[in-house]
């Protein structure tokens, strides 16, 4: 791989379908070390299978999906595992484990996956809720949170172990503007202190220009369109301009 | 057809997998400890309720039968044999397969469909070690102490509506109560349900572990853990019992 | 978290601890027999034991049947292997019977090992004790519903014959009425006398009749002895046991009917010179009789009913000298005994004949008889005074007739005299011949016999 040597992940003519349905087609893209895409496109269009691909959640049909340098459809459990723990993911609906209170939830990972102390994992702990706004909610059992604080819990579960790529899907769904405008402060901060890579899927094109270095536009499983947000706004293809549009 | 065997050999592989990461370090102390917790302590209630009440029961059914026939003293006897043999080992399976069985199924299935599962497999963790096998650990380790319990609060369900009738001592009705038990009454049939433990923590999370259906599976998959795990309990009784008979030629009355 | 660890912590304690209970209240059954000597018995007939059934030694639940071979011939019979407890060696002895015995009447079967004698030697490991096959019920009932069909039967015909010499009675007192008035009105006294003779005989005849009645119940009650005996060695349950109290009680019933047979005939028989007041007694009596007779067969009824009659006739209460035959008493030692006290009377002493040659007591013997129950009258006790009659008239018949008239006046002597009981005072009609070992070969009178304490 050594013509892809920049490119944290890279996806490689991906296919994928469940069952007769086709929902990416033939897909292609590299992000590189320390950029920012976001993913853009119309709702069942692929993008959350796409994120999922990313981090083997999902194996694709055809076509490589490339971490580094390593092929993650063919890894082992271990190589998987190894891959992983760098990687953090937020999925849509959050996921937080509904038995752990929010609290919980990150320590978790901590525990198991970093050699911390106790008292290092308090302090992490209590520093991430706050970034996202939930110092306050950190004994709340996942049911007492609203959707959005939800989402910022998940955010910040993805976040704990301070990871070299994040994937997030859709982080300020059913946020209010200005909270939204804090989690998008978070991750340019993440992106510009961390230089971790990032890969964005969402609507809020406002927020994902202030965040994003480049826009790739999924249509009906294929990609559509890739570049930066000024260029994409002069696409020929009119989804394309509408999606990037800023109103 | 087709689909059943392949059905079979899904359960089977399922469980061959449990048995494999069981062993495979690291043990998941934490999680069998609070699955122990969820399956144990908190079927306890249940299963000695049911023990009382089922000893109750079966004094007053026992009871006019062999006093009749003379044999008014063999009730503590028919009442422990009947519970340490089978009623307690069935029976305390069944419940856990009702109780803990659907909510294996729910719990895991939910998680499934809450992505839940995902976001352990993304945080790299197995999922499998960490939801499954507690799971079936505590199963296993729980339903032979749970059975025991089961086989107490059964006794003293009898001793309890005995005494209402007859005024029997606890001691007697203890020594002759365990007079005519053999340990080959008690040991087999008591470690007989590791195995139901290990069937109903398999299927539930089985199903649970494999559904790929929201909400509606959730309640499938809890409703299927009960009925296929309560079946399988059933004929694997039949066989285990064929099998100490085999072993314990004596223990066959 | 704190607080799911403690019930988790109580949870697993509390399960492991009962586990644990169990496995040792099972044990502590089994411990007992780690000290056991084993020994083999064999039965015909297993009653459905099977292996790893109960024995109880003398009662006590002290060991199992470890193993039953199945015999290798029709004769043969089953071998039983049995583990006893050690400290249980010393009460099992050669001569302990093995039987099969059921708890409650229909409940487990054990094998029962009877104790030993004492003089018999302790049971070396491995040996075989003597067995007694279980009873067949249904065999057993036949056999005691036979015994009281039997029984019952005797009483009738004990009843029947009572009633035959009552009504003997009866008519004789009619006819010593008539002659009464044949006497007022001047008929010739012989043919009184020859009146008065042959229905004294006729009565004795009847007596006699009935004593042989009692007899045959005697009989009976023996046979019922064996057979209650047997079921006593064979350990019935509880339930048995009340129905042999019942039995017991029902005995006693027939115990006191057979007192008052007694009491009537010989009331009835006993001489009275109130000719009068004898015939009402006589009535009385035969009321009293009916009654006695019919409550009896009531009880043999029930009897017939209750299968387990041990201690049936076991006190027999009427077990009466006048139904030993002379032989026996002759050899019996009790009787023969030469510490007894005996008193002997002359006939001559005692009797005076009237002018029909029948014999009296004379005033004089009266004081004689006085003389000796005064002399005794310190030592008399629970046991019956006896009175032998003698006679060494020529042929047997009247030996037989005169010794029991003898012993009869006398004894209704004694009985009037002193206010004793009907059982206190009995007779033995001896013929000429006095039991051995009393000194005398042949005698001709009365003698009073005590029977020596230590053998009463
Ligand atoms: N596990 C699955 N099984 C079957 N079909 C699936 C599965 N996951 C996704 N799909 C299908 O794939 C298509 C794309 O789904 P995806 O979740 O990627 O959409 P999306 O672009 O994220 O939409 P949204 O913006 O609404 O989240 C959908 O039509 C969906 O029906
Ligand atoms: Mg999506």
């Amino acid at each position: 791989m050594s013509d892809e040597k920049q490119a944290a992940i890279a996806l490689d003519h991906v296919s994928k379908s469940f069952g007769t349905k086709q929902v990416l087609r033939d897909v292609s893209l590299e992000i590189e070390r320390g950029e920012a895409v976001c993913i853009l496109g119309r709702s069942g269009t692929g993008k959350s299978v796409a994120l999922k691909l990313m981090i083997s959640l999902l194996k694709p049909d055809s076509g490589y999906i490339w971490v580094g340098d390593e092929d993650i459809a063919q890894l082992n459990a271990e190589g998987l595992s190894r891959v992983r723990r760098r990687m953090g993911f937020l999925f849509q609906s959050a996921a937080l484990f509904d038995s752990l209170t929010l609290h919980d939830n990150l320590a978790l990972p901590l525990h198991r996956l970093t050699d911390k102390s106790r008292p290092e994992i308090e302090e992490t702990i209590e520093r991430v809720l706050g970034e996202v706004g939930l110092a306050a909610d950190k004994g709340k059992m996942p049911v007492e949170l609203s959707g959005g604080m939800k989402k910022r819990a998940g955010l910040a579960r993805a976040l704990v172990l301070a990871p070299e790529i994040l994937l997030i899907d859709e982080p300020s769904s059913g946020l209010d503007a200005i909270t939204a405008e804090e989690i998008d402060d978070l991750l340019l901060r993440q992106k510009s202190q961390q230089k971790t890579t990032m890969v964005i899927v969402t609507h809020d094109v406002r927020g994902a220009r202030r965040v994003a270095d480049r826009f790739a536009v999924l249509d009906q499983g294929s990609l559509i369109a890739l570049g930066k947000p000024a260029d994409l706004e002069h696409h020929e293809s009119e989804i394309v301009r509408k999606l990037v549009a800023e109103h | 057809m087709r689909k059943l065997f392949e059905f079979v050999g899904k359960v089977a592989r399922f469980g061959l997998q449990v048995i494999v990461k069981t062993f495979r370090p690291p043990i998941e102390f934490r999680q069998i400890w609070s699955q122990i917790a969820e399956v144990g302590s908190r079927s306890l209630p249940l299963v000695a309720a049911s023990g009382l009440a089922l000893g109750v029961v079966m004094t007053l059914h026992t009871r006019s039968t062999l006093v009749t026939f003379g044999a008014g003293a063999m009730i503590p006897a028919v009442q422990s044999i009947a519970f340490f043999v089978e009623i307690g080992p069935l029976v305390a399976a069944l419940l856990v397969a009702g109780r803990v069985g659907a909510g294996i199924g729910a719990v895991i299935a939910n998680m499934r469909a809450t992505e839940q599962i995902d976001a352990i497999e993304a945080l790299s963790i197995d999922s499998f070690k960490f939801l499954v096998v507690p799971r079936v650990a505590a199963c296993v380790l729980v339903l032979p102490l749970l059975t025991t319990f089961m086989d107490f609060s059964g006794l003293l369900g009898g001793y309890l509506s005995e005494y209402a009738l007859s005024h029997i001592s606890l001691r007697l009705y203890v020594t002759r109560a365990f007079t005519n038990l053999d340990w080959a009454n008690f040991v087999p049939p008591t470690l007989k349900t590791v195995v139901f433990g290990f069937i109903i923590g398999t299927v539930s999370s089985f199903f649970g572990y494999t559904t790929n259906e929201g909400a509606e599976g959730v309640g499938r998959a809890a409703t299927n853990s009960v009925v296929l795990s309560s079946l399988l309990v059933i004929l694997a009784d039949i066989i285990l019992v064929r099998c100490i008979f085999l072993a314990f030629p004596e223990s066959a009355i | 978290m704190q607080n799911r660890n403690l019930t988790v912590g109580i949870f697993l304690v509390a399960g492991v601890a009962l586990f644990t209970l169990s496995l040792f209240l099972i044990g502590s059954q089994h411990k007992v027999f780690a000290r056991h000597f084993e020994v083999y018995t064999e039965f015909a007939n297993l009653d459905g034991l099977t292996k790893g059934g109960k024995v109880k030694v003398a009662g006590f639940d002290g060991g199992e049947i470890v193993d039953i071979a199945v015999p290798g011939s029709p004769t043969a019979k089953f071998r039983l292997k049995l583990r006893i407890e050690e400290r249980l060696h010393p009460v099992v002895r050669a001569d302990s019977m093995v039987t099969i015995a059921t708890e409650g009447v229909v409940g487990d079967k054990f094998l029962f090992i009877h104790t030993g004698s004492a003089q018999a030697a302790e049971t070396s490991s491995g040996a075989t004790l003597p067995s007694k096959e279980p009873l067949n019920l249904a065999d057993l009932m036949e056999k005691s519903a036979g015994l009281l069909n039997d029984a019952g039967g005797t009483m009738k015909t004990a009843g029947q014959k009572l009633n035959e010499t009552l009504d003997t009675a009866t008519t004789t007192i009619r006819n010593a009425n008539d002659l009464i008035v044949g006497l007022k009105q001047g008929k010739g006294t012989a043919g009184m006398l020859l009146h008065d003779e042959t229905t004294a005989t006729r009565i004795r005849q009847s007596i006699e009749n009935v004593h042989q009645a009692t007899a045959s119940l005697n009989q009976t009650a023996r046979r019922a002895d064996d057979l209650v005996s047997d079921l006593q060695s064979r350990q019935l349950g509880q339930k048995a046991e009340e129905t042999l109290s019942n039995a017991r009680s029902a005995t006693q019933n027939i115990k006191a009917t057979s007192q008052r047979i007694r009491q009537t005939v010989d009331d009835a028989t006993g001489p009275d010179d109130q000719g009068v007041d004898t015939a009402t007694n006589i009535r009385q009596s035969v009321s009293n009789l009916n009654q006695a007779t019919e409550n009896m067969s009531e009880d043999m009824e029930a009897l017939k009913h209750n299968f387990f009659f041990r201690g049936f006739f076991k006190h027999r209460g009427y077990y009466s000298l006048s139904h030993l035959p002379p032989d026996e008493y002759r050899r019996d030692k009790l009787f023969s005994d030469s510490r007894n006290h005996r008193d002997w009377f002359e006939t001559d002493d005692l009797f005076t004949s009237d002018r029909s040659g029948l014999e009296t007591l004379s005033r004089s013997g009266g004081a004689r008889i006085d003389d000796a129950i005064d002399r005794l009258s310190d030592s008399l006790g629970p046991a019956p005074l006896i009175v032998e009659g003698y006679s060494t008239a020529q042929n047997s018949p009247e030996q037989l007739a005169d010794s029991r008239n003898r012993a009869m006046l006398v004894r209704d002597y004694i009985r009037r005299r002193f206010h004793l009981d009907a059982q206190d005072v009995v007779i033995q009609s001896l013929g000429d011949r006095p039991p051995a070992g009393v000194g005398k070969d042949r005698w001709n009178g009365v003698c009073i016999v005590l029977l020596h304490s230590n053998s009463r």
